[in-house]
């Protein structure tokens, strides 16, 4: 629904399809015929948020309950936003058009911690006071969920209760505990300290945190019952978890504009960098006949030629083949393409090259991480050198002829030989095209060496480590630049100041809410997209507050300090994480979930790759 | 193979979309409804469908089309109508599917209303605003050329008729402007040279109605 206001604005916008709705398996119910309407905000733009599977899986799952309505709400681009505040328009959800002070839970999905001063924007779009404490009655709940609430700290003030882990179960015992409390006429502080007793709900206000002279945390104490640590949640039996039969088919064109499939969640990998590889575990797999069938249904759904299979690494998946068997038994003839997003660099064979190629040929991107073996067994990332010459090998003679490379510099115990290996790997690829005897007559070959600044992240092996700093960072990017001979390389890199920022938020404690305070005030928004994000104005405002930036993400922690997430349980323990880290410092690697348990932890969930059968026991 | 021109409407929530995310939208409610579409060859097929006269983003359309090749030719008009209904977004609405009769190169003109009004102007004065503007010999905007550069065109000779209505709250125009290939203009040019003329600014409402040939016949 289009509101009358809104309308007169949208011819002076850019992208106004961004703010109508009205897309094809959209959901509208009558508001007098549900309890509960929850506004689903994704702090980033339409074309961003509209590509996220998280929201589509949460908002089939939602609207399939009799007595909830949920709808979708954006971060208005910047054009509308300054349109909005003009003629007094406050944030509205695509579905019915009404404000979101209409709602009682107000939902936020974390993906990146430079969303964050979006998520305050948006509540303040809302005219809904940002602190959680300015909001007294039982409605305009404020809750988030995501990556990045594995470390709520730096906007507990804000957010009411968070949901930690997988959210399809606890989600909904919360909604209807919300919907039980109405009932009964409760108020907000009580329904809050029934909502801490569900597993995966953390209640920021039920905790106080005190800290020593040197900032760092002294004790962290629960209170009103509240529980002493907060653990995940998680779906067990991923065939049976609820899977969106229809997604919601945007007009205007979207960042990811095609069918996606899940197909399983968490990382055998364990790459010591990565905090998806930790969070996520175990790894628990969809059957190849499930995604089958929940692939095809989907396409026919929504129309979509396209469907990726998703998953942090699908060449990970154990029975890859036989599932690329099945889907191309249909795919082919009701034209629909396959795409195989993340795949590694060993997983890349004959038999997959094969299967993908009979429909669509698109680019190939692989992720080696560092460029020197030594830098590649610190971060766990299991690649050798000669296994991506020989994929490359192998993608050359299938008839690619571009290969885009990912690296991180700044990894923990990285020296300026290993970050010019990045080029030298960059370079052998180039010289493995030109060795190659079936390589694509008459073309030359391109490389993108894509170099990205390593942010140490919560709940892995490197939540101690600090991160380099914003000149060394320049000077690692000069000496890859320095060491590309060829102009068949080319080098992407960025300004290391948003992953400063991001390093900051990343590990931050309860502190920083002050600042984000400030810089909602001051209209801070899109610190994500370069047209907005200004590092000065952040530090100004770090300064105004006795913030020490620096503290957060370039100093090295003790083993023993208390962490701000340390009250949170991803399932994989600390002691666990820490033998990582000095495992790391040793250049050695720890083996994947399949060839060896390594006790993380996450066995205790009694499922997935934890109780395989592993080959080398057979 | 037979050719089919599919009648559509272009409005609401869809009004906001480009001519290239309308284009999205038909591909893929034509994948859905599995309706026989010929497919290009070669090495990426992908469905063929051309738009005789792409429309503007923000202009409601009544009578819009988009012409496709079946590769069943037994695959019935009517069919087209509802499955095709069942897979579009509730903007875009298919109500007629036809022989093409007149090649889209035909098209020489269109037929636009056009409401223009605030609630701060009475609309007698926009009315007399129109007509003055329309009573001009030339009408001469601003045009940006491929190269980037300014350049002044006429715009007077493309107005083939038209009548100014003064309705309640708005003023109604009803007006032909020439169209197509050769020589196209865009109604919102004659509005910036209205907004120009009079230094003002009113919210604006363009449906077009109805394309023609250089006979003034209906496109069909």
């Amino acid at each position: 629904m289009i509101n009358k206001e809104v309308e007169k604005l949208l011819l002076k916008v850019q992208k106004p399809g961004r703010y109508v709705g009205g897309e094809l398996n959209e959901v509208i119910k009558n508001k007098k015929d549900v309890d509960v309407r929850f506004a689903f905000c994704f702090p980033d733009t339409y074309e961003v948020g509209m590509s996220h599977l998280g929201m589509k899986i949460l908002y089939g799952l939602f609207n399939k309950v009799p007595y909830i309505w949920c709808e979708r709400v954006f971060a208005p681009w910047i054009d509308m936003e300054e349109l909005m505040i003009k003629h007094n328009i406050p944030l509205y959800a695509l579905e019915s058009g009404d404000p979101i002070s209409d709602f009682d839970f107000i939902g936020f999905t974390l993906q990146y911690e430079l969303s964050f001063s979006n998520m305050l924007n948006m509540l303040k779009l809302g005219n809904i006071p940002i602190k959680s404490s300015d909001r007294t009655e039982l409605k305009n709940i404020v809750c988030a969920g995501g990556p990045c609430a594995c470390n709520p700290e730096p906007i507990a003030d804000f957010v009411d209760l968070f949901f930690i882990g997988e959210g399809e179960e606890v989600d909904l015992e919360v909604i209807e505990l919300y919907r039980k409390c109405r009932k009964e006429g409760k108020s907000k502080q009580e329904f809050l300290q029934l909502a801490a007793q569900i597993e995966g709900v953390y209640v920021p206000s039920l905790y106080d945190v005190e800290y020593n002279e040197d900032g760092t945390i002294k004790s962290f104490t629960p209170n009103c019952d509240a529980p002493a640590v907060i653990h995940k949640r998680l779906m067990l039996q991923m065939d049976d978890v609820y899977y969106p039969e229809n997604f919601v088919v945007p007009n205007i064109e979207i960042v990811h504009d095609r069918a996606v499939q899940e197909i399983f969640r968490g990382c055998i990998r364990g790459c010591r960098f990565c905090q998806a590889g930790f969070i996520y575990r175990p790894v628990r797999e969809k059957s190849p006949e499930v995604i089958d069938e929940q692939c095809h249904i989907l396409c026919n759904n929504t129309g979509y030629d396209e469907v990726s299979l998703s998953s942090l690494s699908s060449s990970d998946y154990s029975q890859i083949v036989p599932l690329l068997e099945k889907l191309t038994e249909w795919s082919k003839d009701e034209k629909v393409s396959i795409s195989l997003p993340s795949l590694r660099v060993d997983g890349f064979t004959d038999e997959i090259m094969n299967k993908i190629k009979t429909v669509r040929k698109s680019g190939l991107t692989f992720a080696p991480e560092a460029g020197s073996q030594r830098m590649r067994d610190v971060i766990n990332k299991n690649v050798e050198e000669s296994e991506l010459l020989k994929t490359c090998a192998t993608a050359f003679d299938g008839g690619w002829t571009t290969v885009k490379l990912y690296f991180m510099i700044g990894l923990p115990t990285e020296t300026y030989d290993d970050v010019a290996d990045i080029a030298n790997l960059g370079q052998k690829v180039v010289d493995t095209y030109y060795q190659c005897p079936n390589k694509p007559k008459g073309k030359s070959v391109r490389v993108t060496v894509s170099a990205s600044c390593f942010v140490p992240k919560p709940f892995t092996p490197f939540q101690w480590e600090p991160q380099d700093t914003r000149e060394v960072f320049a000077s690692k990017q000069q000496k890859i630049k320095d060491s590309i001979t060829t102009r068949k390389i080319q080098f992407n890199y960025h300004d290391a100041s948003t992953s400063y920022l991001e390093a900051v938020f990343a590990r931050g404690d309860r502190k920083l809410c002050k600042a984000m305070e400030l810089a909602c005030e001051r209209g801070f928004h899109f610190d994500g997209w370069g047209d907005c994000f200004d590092l000065d104005k952040w530090l100004e405002i770090f300064e105004e507050c006795g913030i020490d930036p620096t503290f957060y993400a370039n100093r090295r922690r003790s083993f023993d300090e208390i962490l701000p997430w340390d009250h949170i349980d991803y399932g994989v323990t600390k002691n666990y994480l820490l033998k990582e880290c000095q495992k790391a410092y040793n250049n050695t690697t720890t083996p994947h979930c399949r060839l060896k348990c390594s006790n993380c932890g996450a066995a205790k969930y009694g499922k997935g790759v934890c109780f395989e059968k592993r080959k080398n026991m057979v | 193979m037979k050719n089919a021109r599919i009648w559509f409407k272009k409005d609401f929530e869809c009004r906001y979309i480009s001519h290239l995310d309308l284009n999205r939208c038909m591909l893929r409610a034509l994948h859905k409804s599995r309706i026989p579409i010929w497919h290009t060859e070669g090495f990426n097929p992908h469905p063929f469908a051309t738009f005789p006269l792409p429309l503007s983003l923000g202009f409601r359309g009544v009578n819009e089309c988009m012409d496709i090749k079946l590769e069943d030719d037994d695959y019935s008009f009517e069919e087209i109508i509802s499955s095709l209904n069942n897979c579009l977004p509730r903007g875009l609405r298919v109500f007629k599917v036809t022989d093409p009769i007149m090649k889209a190169g035909k098209i020489a003109f269109a037929r636009f209303t056009i409401k223009i009004g605030d609630n701060r102007t009475s609309s007698k004065l926009i009315c007399e605003q129109i007509n003055d503007l329309l009573s001009q010999e030339t009408i001469e905007i601003e045009k940006k050329t491929k190269k980037g550069t300014l350049k002044t065109v006429d715009i007077k000779h493309a107005v083939k008729n038209y009548e100014i209505k003064e309705m309640f709250d708005y003023a109604q125009l009803d007006i032909t402007l020439s169209a197509g290939s050769t020589d196209n203009v865009n109604p919102n040019l004659l509005i910036s040279s209205l907004f120009q003329k009079f230094d003002v600014e009113y919210e604006v409402d363009i449906t077009r109605n109805e394309l023609f040939n250089s006979d003034m016949e209906i496109f069909r």
